[in-house]
């Protein structure tokens, strides 16, 4: 019964992934179970030591960190995306599970939605 | 011809209009789906979708008004349709309670639309049948 929402949007620039984010903010709100996957640039999301002051934006790390506060279920990033974005494991934020978003994975949801 | 069951849809449009096909695309859906029998039961606009709630877009008088256009379509067919308030207050589409609220110089939000919270995409998901308009970016 779980919705996936997947950001697959670099952070930063553009504003889909915090919308994406607050989707699934309010799905967990509602006692909805859901899961975020970072995929493709989204990976990005993930990265640690984030300095996005000089942006005038607060961090999209820091945002996550609430995810499991407000109940999102779990944080997924496709491994291959961390790969080819040469985000090693240890600079990867704590609470990621890496997946291979592959059929059976994806199957696993009842629904899967982008942000845009 | 296949008999096509009838469905329940919710509409969510997150691509803005004059930048984006996606209202252009739902509305295209929305009519051939209220045509072949089936229901919306709410058309939901998230991130740069509010704009289409605009009552002052303005494009050139031989270009097609989407706002107008999804309006008199929202009307004719007594859909309810909500623009996120989170998307809306960020992008200047405000109603006359957030006017209000924030001491604004006016409100913008076109009839029938309305703001309200993700809570009302929260619900559609769990009843019917949720399709989404992207920009495509």
């Amino acid at each position: 019964m779980t919705v996936l929402i997947v950001i697959d949007q670099a952070p930063y620039g553009s504003w889909s992934g915090r919308e994406g984010l607050d989707m699934a903010f309010s799905l967990a709100a509602f006692d909805q179970s859901c899961a975020l996957l970072f995929s493709g640039a989204g990976v990005n999301w993930l990265r640690a030591g984030q300095q996005p002051d000089g942006l005038g934006q607060k961090s999209v790390a820091q945002n996550l960190g609430a995810a499991a506060i407000f109940g999102v279920e779990a944080l997924y990033a496709d491994v291959q995306a961390c790969q080819r974005y040469g985000l090693a494991n240890d600079a990867i934020i704590a609470g990621v599970t890496l997946i291979a978003p592959d059929q059976t994975f994806m199957t696993g949801f009842e629904k899967v939605t982008f942000a845009g | 011809m296949a008999d096509i069951s009838l469905q329940t849809y919710t509409l969510v449009i997150t691509g803005a209009p004059y930048s984006s096909q996606a209202p252009q695309t739902a509305l295209d859906f929305a009519r051939a789906a209220v045509t072949a029998g089936h229901q919306i039961d709410r058309v939901f606009l998230y991130g740069d979708g509010v704009h289409i709630a605009s009552a002052l877009i303005c494009p050139p008088s031989d270009e097609p008004h989407w706002p107008r256009l999804w309006s008199e379509f929202l009307a004719e067919h007594q859909i309810p349709a909500v623009a996120c308030v989170a998307s809306a207050l960020r992008r200047g589409l405000i109603d006359s309670g957030e006017q209000k609220r924030y001491e604004l110089s006016a409100h913008n939000v076109r009839a029938p639309f309305e703001i309200a919270g993700l809570g009302e995409w929260v619900e559609a998901g769990t009843c019917s049948k949720v399709i989404y308009f992207h920009s495509g970016a």
